[in-house]
């Protein structure tokens, strides 16, 4: 019977298995791509009905700004696919600095998050303010999705973080290392998630003119 | 007769492609020129309305190709995540056509 022994136990008592984690991973992001995917098909379907509102209501936001952001997820997600490579190749250090500057990105995108939606508040566009009840149906609407769905995207930044941060407490305590990184891997494919979105977030909003 | 198989997972992760940081560097620059390319073309293509939208989607989806494939390890993952997203992507296009043809008739 020892040839059922075949696979080690970790010292854990559980059964430690990298490739199920992944997939299980990838199985909910495809829920979080349905999910932001819905609200992509809501967008399509006000924009078909009310064409012209929605161009003029995308000349609202600032392009630069939303440019801006765009670069820093991406250097982001490259900043945390690079600390996959360092911890794999044993590099704990370089690992957790690496995720650090990935999560400096993070929080510089919100700040910049913050001021783009303050002054849209400033001049009342958030929904339920006086200028929002006062737009042409089309546009409110513009509003409305532009609010639910960067709030969306930045709630799962600031979830993205969370994560990050766990990440870089478990690489420092030596509970990630080259011989176990799945954590590592799972936070970049979310993180890598959360930049897909806003990659087609960005030219819905800010730039079909 | 299984002694090849009876590899931990930390082995088996050894024996895993480890992308070099060129590699998510070269990425990195792709994706940036493509970032340039289509706000370019809308800041200063306004008068090609409706050829801006198709092609701003069409880089867009040409940036998520690449961040899927190269940072998110598909290209050198095991095929079945190839294969599970394009299910997916083909799941979401079809509801995408069915609602647009259900308000394209109206």
């Amino acid at each position: 019977m020892e040839h059922t022994a075949g696979f080690s136990l970790p010292n854990s008592g559980h059964n430690r298995d990298a490739e199920a984690s992944k997939m299980g991973m990838w199985l909910f992001l495809f829920t979080e791509l349905l999910l932001f995917g819905g609200l992509f098909i809501v967008y399509m379907v006000y924009r078909s009905l009310n064409p012209e509102a929605f161009l003029l209501a995308s000349f609202e936001l600032d392009v630069t700004l939303g440019t801006f952001n765009t670069v820093v997820l991406l250097v982001s997600s490259m900043t945390i696919a690079m600390s996959i490579t360092a911890i794999q190749k044993g590099n704990s250090k370089l690992s957790i600095q690496l995720l650090v500057v990935t999560l400096v990105a993070a929080t510089v995108f919100l700040i910049v998050k913050y001021f783009e939606w303050s002054s849209k508040i400033h001049h009342g566009l958030f929904p339920g303010q006086e200028l929002y009840a006062s737009l042409p149906p089309g546009e409110s609407l513009f509003f409305f999705l532009y609010f639910f769905m960067t709030g969306l995207h930045a709630l799962h930044i600031i979830i993205g973080g969370i994560i990050i941060g766990v990440v870089v407490y478990r690489t420092r305590k030596g509970l990630i290392s080259s011989e176990k990184y799945t954590l590592t891997e799972n936070a970049g494919l979310y993180w890598h998630l959360v930049d897909l979105i806003w990659i087609y977030l960005f030219p819905l909003f800010y730039l079909i003119h | 007769m299984r002694e090849d198989q009876n590899k931990t997972p930390e082995n088996k992760q050894q024996q895993l492609h480890i992308t070099s940081y060129k590699e998510h560097f070269s990425t990195l620059a792709a994706l940036l020129l493509l970032t340039v390319i289509t706000v370019a073309i809308s800041v200063f293509g306004a008068d090609l309305r409706s050829l801006s939208v198709f092609t701003a989607l069409l880089i867009a989806t040409v940036k998520v190709i690449v961040v899927a494939y190269y940072f998110m390890h598909l290209k050198y993952d095991t095929k079945i995540y190839t294969w599970l997203v394009l299910i997916v992507v083909v799941l979401f296009v079809s509801f995408t056509v069915l609602t647009s043809i259900e308000y394209l008739n109206r």
